[in-house]
């Protein structure tokens, strides 16, 4: 058992072992953009212009139906995952920048600008985070999302800090989700490309599926 | 022209060859040696200097059998020796192509491409050794070259007819090395060797008229420090930067080498020296070292130069592209002079052919000093992807140092010094004229005799590192107390003061003249006099122009810095010194040798066929020289070399 | 032939302790075959003749194998051309351009003077576990263990590592990570070095870590400044192998 512990300790410490926390973590993060995605997209569903209600509000009122134990469950889940992704990362980056010296002049050969800027664009995320959950989960109403979406994002600064977010989600995503394989090790010089597309795709679906919400209100296609 | 005449010793010391039969030498000498029980031998303390081949493999066998060793090297990396350079491969008696291969035929082919200027029994024993290194390397995990079905794979190389030499593409001593060095990194971490990285040995220190010691200046602080062992391990390479511009890497330098040889080890046939026909010609004069490219080249590159002087102006003027030379106005000189052989003509004699018609001003480089290898006629046989499955690499590297295609235009080639074959005097236990000096690797004069073949210097140094010296050290170490010298006593102190007053003498000096100038123009000399084609005016010319260029040093050298902390002028300087030291003794050892022999030519004696004419009669000995003084005659110790096994022949491979 | 006349900003410091700073220098007359330390060679001499000290940088073999030389020219090391500087050659600048050069940095490469590093942290890592650990003398046979080609020739583009430290000091968080993986996939890919693998594999990382060297952030700035094209995939492989050696020092497999 002691040598168990003792690894773990070590693994938890070491580099290769934080950065496979935060693929991993990260990875369950991409999942939970996807299922919160799939929800947020029944908004489309029904007619609130004629009565129907939209479809949203049904999803949340469902969400809210859950087991009291098991909505805090996954959401304290949800937040312990973060909470391990953001920590290590920042724990790391602070090393990164101890391990390093400036260059007077400094040049870049590959290194994405994405790749180059994921503390700043996670923090953007994480600051947006604690917005969203304030203005749409503490503050909503789950039989009333709809409307409440949609007063929301009429707010043209509340609809331009949430696709600025979503962009910044975008940068973050394109580097993560490769880097998430070969943290893992499971990328190889052939299957990279592969993955970098499948990175670009994901993100531009995902991030796009999510900036069409306050578009759609601004154009008043939702209303 | 006046003769000198060299002051001639009767006095040689033994060279420790076991008798019997040559195959039982070695066996013999392993059965009878003298062993240490491994409690003891971590009492003895070993100093190897130069962690190559040679020194890292010494370093890490003695360390690994429980010897104290300490490791010192000027790089900042064991890692980085020039072992690293070689490029071919390495020979073993291994057989595994089923081609006849064995050991006496290792031993034989290495003993003819000697010139029989080689001691048959170290020869013998290191084909002995030979397929030992590579079960030593490939446990160690050296990536050689395989076959599909996961066995080793094999080149054929120069001077044998067999495929022996066993490769890693073209970074066979890069690989070697890093067995090497993981194998001394090995017992770093252990911490059976102390390693000092940027150090380098300044002085040899001798107490009682045995090696207790050395001298060496940390190359950070400039801190000039002593260390002392039971015995030395000299591993610090050739001296083929005493041409300035060579293969070599620009710290290799004959420094501890001469320091030895001046505190009593003999120097032992300088004169041999390799050229190598395919380097890449000089560009300007401020190049600093010259590029090889593989001898491969030449089984399909066809070598030429102008026919006419005003041609080869215009090509060196770039008035006009060498493809656009007429069939008719290219002179082929290899494959006229050498029909049989062509191209492919033995290293030495292509290597001067080059010169000649170069001195007849049919050069082309801008510099006037090269000649074309063509691959026109080879492209247009069997096509260019062909040629690039072949030499690929090489067309790349050849391209990116000139920016040539050499697909479009012929390559240019020169030959460039490479190898030195000569070295410090040593027993058959590797040990030197001094004892307590043991001196392993291309440091050493042993077993190449007046020529090396290609992929026989790797063999050697492994050989010597990894198999010999773990041998023949206890035969010297038992007659010694272990820890019986301190660096309290009086020598290292006269030592380390002697290091630090010339040190001083040098930064002292002021004048105007940078070491690497200095440098410069002793290679040129020495390249010009004592480079391919040797006769007595040339000699004579060296070893009279030699003593001003050492007396301009002294009087006009400028060494901008001061000693303490990096000094890279410092270090040049101290190397120059060196060389300056060393120089002459290269040219009596050239001028008293006469006869051609390998790679040493007096174009006086020379067959009809332009081949080397030996002298097997007056010269059939290792020329062993001893240092009297920098102004002063070095005194000449002959080791008759007697050839029991491989009769006297002439070397021909017609 | 043309010559270049080149600006040259050159990072100078005494030694380690001393406080460093960018000093400009004129390059004049460089012939545009001359590689790049030959320039710098020409620069000095005239610093040498002037009576001031030359710039002081690493160098030895000049063919690209040794990894001795290294210098960040214009913020990367080695100039960014899949070659050593010695291999730099000067063509690849214009008439006119400025130059700038600095030391590799990284906390774990003390600098010593001007553009001089130490890269001895490298050593430490082969040292704690890049090796084989077997004596001399008591070698197998070489061919009683056949080795497949692919592997040998997989390990083999993992070994043409020259060590020069070029990926720690393009690398943004100073990361040893292609250093590291390249020995151990070496070793780790071929059957001589199977039975100190999960060893081998957690010694060289702690070693890695412990010497204060970065962490890999999956950028390969490293692969793209590697003059010897190590693939990145070795990272991905000691990703891998050091999940199985926790796993297996965990449970036990192998203490």
């Amino acid at each position: 058992m002691n040598d168990i512990i003792t690894t773990a300790c070590k693994f938890v410490t070491s580099s290769i072992g934080r950065k496979i926390l935060v693929a991993l973590t990260g990875a369950c993060l991409l999942l939970f953009l996807v299922g919160h995605l799939a929800g947020n997209m029944t908004i489309y569903g029904g007619d609130p212009g004629n009565g129907v209600p939209s479809w949203i509000d049904a999803y949340a009122t469902g969400l809210h139906t859950m087991p009291a134990w098991l909505l805090w469950a996954i959401r304290l889940g949800l937040a312990a995952i973060l909470l391990i992704h953001v920590v290590l990362t920042l724990v790391l980056k602070i090393e990164n920048v101890n391990a390093r010296t400036q260059y007077q002049k400094e040049g870049t050969l590959k290194a994405t600008l994405s790749s180059r800027t994921m503390v700043l664009t996670g923090i953007m995320i994480f600051c947006f985070l604690i917005f969203h959950l304030w203005q749409l989960t503490v503050n909503g109403d789950p039989a009333n999302c709809y409307q409440h979406i949609v007063d929301a994002f009429t707010n043209p600064v509340c609809s331009g800090f949430y696709i600025l977010a979503i962009c910044c989600l975008f940068m973050h995503v394109r580097h993560g989700l490769q880097s998430v394989f070969q943290t893992l090790g499971l990328s190889t010089r052939k299957v990279r490309p592969l993955y970098n597309i499948i990175a670009v795709l994901f993100g531009l679906v995902v991030c796009g599926a999510f900036i069409s919400i306050p578009v759609a209100v601004l154009c008043g296609i939702l209303k | 022209m006046k003769d000198i005449k060299f002051p001639v010793s009767d006095y040689m010391p033994d060279s420790c060859i076991p008798d019997g039969p040559i195959a039982e030498k070695w066996t013999k000498y392993k059965r009878e040696a003298k062993l240490i029980n491994p409690n003891n031998r971590r009492k003895y303390t070993v100093l190897v200097v130069g962690s190559g081949l040679a020194g890292g493999a010494a370093a890490a066998t003695l360390a690994e059998l429980g010897y104290n060793v300490h490791c010192f090297c000027y790089q900042d990396s064991p890692r980085r020796a020039h072992s690293i350079a070689a490029q071919g491969g390495i020979n073993a008696a291994h057989n595994y192509q089923n081609d006849g291969d064995s050991v006496y035929r290792l031993f034989y082919d290495t003993v003819k491409g000697g010139d029989f200027r080689a001691r048959e029994a170290n020869v013998y024993r290191l084909a002995e050794v030979s397929c030992n290194i590579i079960n030593q390397c490939v446990a160690q995990g050296v990536p050689f070259g395989r076959e599909y079905g996961g066995l080793l794979d094999n080149r054929s190389f120069g001077g044998s007819q067999l495929k022996r030499t066993f490769y890693s593409r073209g970074q066979t001593g890069q690989q070697l090395l890093l067995g090497a060095y993981q194998a001394m990194e090995k017992e770093i971490g252990k911490g059976h060797i102390q390693m000092h990285p940027r150090t380098e040995m300044m002085d040899l220190v001798v107490v009682d008229g045995h090696a207790k010691g050395i001298v060496v200046r940390d190359m950070v602080t400039g801190e000039i420090k002593s260390y002392a062992g039971d015995t030395v391990l000299l591993a610090t390479g050739g001296y083929g930067r005493v041409f300035f511009l060579s293969t070599n890497a620009m710290g290799c330098n004959v420094g501890a080498a001469c320091a030895c040889w001046k505190k009593g080890a003999y120097f032992a046939n300088p004169c041999f020296t390799q050229i190598h026909p395919t380097c890449i010609p000089v560009k300007g004069d401020y190049q600093s070292k010259l590029t090889l490219m593989s001898e491969s080249l030449r089984n399909d590159g066809r070598i030429w130069v102008p026919k006419s002087r005003e041609v080869a102006a215009k090509i060196r003027r770039g008035e006009m592209k060498p493809s656009d030379v007429a069939e008719g106005d290219r002179d082929y000189y290899l494959e006229r002079k050498y029909p049989s052989f062509g191209n492919l003509a033995p290293r030495d004699i292509s290597s001067r052919a080059a010169k000649e018609a170069c001195d007849d001003e049919r050069g082309v480089a801008n510099t006037g000093r090269g000649v074309f290898l063509d691959f026109k006629d080879a492209i247009n046989r069997m096509g260019k992807e062909w040629i690039d499955g072949q030499y690929g690499n090489l067309f790349e590297m050849y391209e990116e140092i000139t920016d040539v295609d050499p697909h479009e235009q012929p390559m240019m080639i020169y030959p460039a010094s490479h190898y030195t074959m000569g070295g410090l005097w040593v027993d058959y236990n590797l040990m030197s004229s001094i004892p307590g000096l043991h001196v392993l690797g291309e440091a050493n004069f042993s077993d190449h005799g007046a020529n090396r073949l290609g992929a026989s210097a790797l063999m050697q140094g492994l050989s010597d590192g990894y198999f010999v010296i773990s041998a023949t050290l206890p035969t010297y170490l038992t007659t010694q107390t272990p820890g019986s010298v301190t660096t309290a006593a009086p020598e290292f102190k006269e030592a380390e003061d002697a290091v630090k007053a010339r040190i001083k003498k040098m930064m002292d000096v002021q004048g105007t003249k940078s070491p690497d100038e200095i440098h410069r123009e002793l290679g040129k000399l020495v390249w010009e006099d004592v480079g391919m084609g040797r006769t007595k005016e040339s000699l004579m010319d060296a070893i009279e122009k030699i003593p001003a260029i050492r007396e301009e040093f002294w009087t006009n050298v400028k060494v901008v810095g001061s000693a303490e902390g990096v000094n890279q002028e410092l270090e040049k300087a101290w190397r120059v010194a060196a060389f300056l030291d060393f120089a002459e003794v290269l040219c009596y050892d050239a001028l008293n040798r006469e006869e051609s022999c390998g790679a040493h030519f007096r174009l006086e004696h020379q067959l009809a066929d332009g081949e080397a004419k030996r002298d097997d009669e007056n010269f059939a000995y290792v020329a062993c020289w001893e240092y009297k003084g920098t102004d002063e005659l070095p005194v000449l110790h002959k080791e008759p070399l007697t050839f029991d096994t491989v009769h006297l022949a002439i070397r021909s491979y017609k | 032939m043309a010559n270049l006349n080149l600006t040259l900003k050159v990072w100078r410091q005494e030694n380690a302790q001393a406080q460093g700073r960018i000093e400009t220098y004129k390059a004049k007359n460089i012939p545009d075959e001359a590689s790049f330390l030959e320039m710098l060679d020409i620069v000095n001499e005239e610093l040498v003749h002037e009576g001031k000290e030359p710039i002081v940088f690493d160098h030895d073999c000049r063919e690209g194998i040794c990894g001795m030389c290294s210098l960040t020219i214009n913020g990367v090391p080695h100039g960014g051309k899949k070659v050593t500087t010695c291999q730099l050659h000067m063509r690849q600048f214009k008439d006119g351009d400025t130059i700038w050069i600095e030391p590799f940095r990284a906390q774990a490469f003390p600098l010593l003077r001007d553009l001089m590093v130490d890269r001895t942290a490298l050593d430490n890592i082969i040292a704690a576990g890049g090796f084989v650990d077997i004596r001399t003398g008591s070698a197998p046979n070489a061919n009683n263990m056949p080795v497949r080609k692919k592997t040998a020739d997989a390990a083999f583009d993992a070994a043409a590592c020259v060590g020069c430290g070029a990926c720690v000091a393009s690398c943004k968080n100073s990361s040893a990570m292609l250093f590291t993986s390249a020995k151990a996939a070496h070793l780790n890919l071929l059957p001589q070095g199977q039975p100190e693998k999960n060893k081998r594999v957690l010694a060289m990382v702690r070693q890695m870590d412990a010497l204060g060297f970065g962490n890999c952030t999956n950028q390969y700035e490293c692969e793209a400044a590697c003059p010897k094209g190590i693939s990145v995939d070795n990272i991905a492989k000691l990703n891998r192998d050091y999940m199985i050696a926790c796993a297996a020092e965990a449970v036990g497999v192998f203490a």
